[in-house]
């Protein structure tokens, strides 16, 4: 608390040099006092601030409507903020930032390349390796998501599981220090999706990257995450968080059934029950 | 074993034959000829040089008329599907231009730029070149908004994304606009050499019905159909295909 009480006799300038320092330093993520609003003026965020440790697995849950969406495109620049900061290692956020990888809702694979040069698209635009290398090294990331068997069929010939995952390949190939993953099993069945999700943490296990993973499946969050963030319906922000403190290696046989897991699962089946409240209360003077 | 299903494509060309048989028979031949009177006018045309003249004028008139058209559908098509202002600017244009039948513009091109060569290739061009762009524009305007974030996220720039993303995602509409203007500029080209030129498929036919020669306007239509059908199906249904295998699914 002394440190901050410091900071806050820095003039603003000096202040906001020192706070990315510091960002740069200890956080691989950093939203700070972010507003959003569209242009129609409905208000997504306002003052919206959320930080992940370097090498952190972060679930952010909330229902549909809370604005999962709008935080994405925030922390990958496709949409700026009115007001406020986001830094993704220490620097401010672009689509193109080679720290930032983006696993989308759904695996948008270039249809015409093979599961192989998709893996390979971005070591090519990069061109830092000569195309021997780069093959090597899609390859290398296709065996980790255990499709060396499939480099080279066409998307359309893989299933729904299999192209997320060569969509997965994809982005870690690039080697980000910072994953957005955007509900990505969310399409899945639910066999998929749990396999999918000991996957996930095996290679994040391996790979150490920070994770901010978007979903609105309370026992996947609990599952996968150190820390659960919930979100409120928009215009609301964060709701509040939840450290999950399970042992890993987290397996799908093992995990889900502690009894530790059931209580946080049950924690934020209730908080999520609070928010979808909160929402409704706020919708009915429109009603009536 | 699967026997291949039953395609009753192959009886469509004899049934026509018999059919025009049937009719021919029930007029003189210098009003409408049997098949072989219209085949043996070919090979008069054939031994003394001039169905190959005739033929070669034509094919170069749309070659012509059809690339410059392609040139400026990429570009015109191109800029209004990746640039809103642009395209709410053009598709009046289109619209407009794509709603008068190309060939009411030749007697206006014949005034300006006379007889020749460069007049049926602006007919052509002009019948090819809105459809074309229209069919370009949209093709862009398809590719899914995601493909292109996934290659900004991947780190492409604005060149690598036209030329890894937009280029790639667009040859199927790409090949699909090229049958639709050659077809177009075939059509347009028959009609400008029938209005204005001294040589070519459309002139044989005009100038076939001008001396009443049945059999020299039956070959120039046989000519016609099968040049379009020729180039519809060996080049550009294939390109097509190709193409579409990977948009299948």
């Amino acid at each position: 608390m002394t440190a901050l009480d410091s900071i806050n006799d820095l003039t603003p300038l000096a202040m906001s040099q020192f706070q990315t320092q510091l960002a740069a330093r200890s956080d691989a993520l950093h939203i700070e006092a972010v507003d959003f609003a569209y242009a129609n003026g409905h208000t997504v965020f306002s003052n919206l601030n959320l930080r992940a440790r370097q090498g952190e697995f972060v679930a952010i849950l909330g229902p549909s409507g809370c604005g999962k969406t709008t935080l994405l495109n925030l922390l990958s620049g496709f949409q700026k903020p009115q007001a406020g900061r986001l830094l993704v290692d220490g620097q401010p956020t672009r689509p193109e930032l080679p720290a930032l990888g983006y696993v989308f809702q759904s695996p948008q694979l270039f249809p015409w390349l093979s599961a192989l040069e998709n893996v390979r698209f971005g070591l090519r635009v990069a061109g830092d390796k000569n195309t021997v290398q780069q093959y090597e090294h899609a390859m290398h990331y296709l065996r980790l998501v255990g499709l060396e068997n499939a480099a080279q069929r066409l998307p359309r010939q893989l299933s729904g599981g299999m192209q997320q995952r060569v969509a997965l390949a994809r982005t870690l190939a690039l080697e980000p220090q910072v994953l957005l993953m955007d509900e990505p099993f969310a399409a899945l069945d639910a066999i998929s999706r749990n396999s999918m999700n000991e996957e996930t943490l095996r290679l994040w296990a391996a790979l150490g990257q920070t994770v901010l993973f978007i979903t609105h499946d309370i026992d996947e969050a609990v599952f996968l995450a150190d820390r659960v963030v919930v979100l409120n319906i928009a215009p609301g922000g964060i709701h509040s968080e939840l450290a999950i403190d399970l042992p890993r290696p987290r397996t799908n046989r093992e995990t889900r059934r502690l009894p530790a897991f059931l209580d946080y699962r049950n924690e934020l089946m209730e908080r999520i029950g609070d928010v979808m409240a909160q929402s409704s209360s706020l919708l009915e003077p429109t009603f009536g | 074993m699967h026997l291949p299903k039953a395609n009753w494509g192959w009886a469509s060309l004899p049934f026509l034959l018999l059919v025009w048989v049937a009719l021919a028979s029930r007029f003189p031949s210098y009003v409408l000829p049997q098949p072989w009177v219209v085949a043996a006018e070919a090979l008069r045309w054939i031994e003394d040089g001039s169905l190959w003249k005739q033929f070669r004028a034509s094919v170069l008139e749309e070659l012509a008329g059809f690339f410059s058209a392609v040139v400026v559908a990429v570009v015109l098509g191109g800029l209004a599907g990746l640039w809103r202002h642009f395209r709410d600017f053009i598709s009046p244009l289109n619209s407009l231009f794509m709603a008068i039948p190309p060939i009411a513009w030749a007697p206006l091109i014949l005034i300006i730029f006379g007889f020749g060569f460069f007049s049926i290739t602006l007919v052509i061009f002009i019948a090819a070149v809105f459809p074309m762009a229209v069919t370009i524009q949209e093709g862009v305007l398809g590719i899914r908004e995601g493909e292109v974030r996934a290659a900004r996220t991947l780190g492409a720039n604005r060149w690598q994304l036209l030329g890894l993303v937009y280029l790639p995602a667009s040859l199927p509409f790409l090949t699909a606009a090229l049958r639709i203007g050659f077809s177009q500029g075939w059509r347009a080209l028959v009609a400008a050499e029938m209005i204005g030129a001294s040589q070519g498929i459309g002139w044989m036919v005009s100038m076939g019905g001008q001396i009443g020669n049945s059999s020299q306007v039956l070959l120039g239509i046989v000519l016609i159909g099968l040049l379009a059908w020729l180039m519809e199906s060996l080049v550009f249904r294939r390109i097509e295909r190709h193409y579409q295998s990977w948009r299948a699914a």
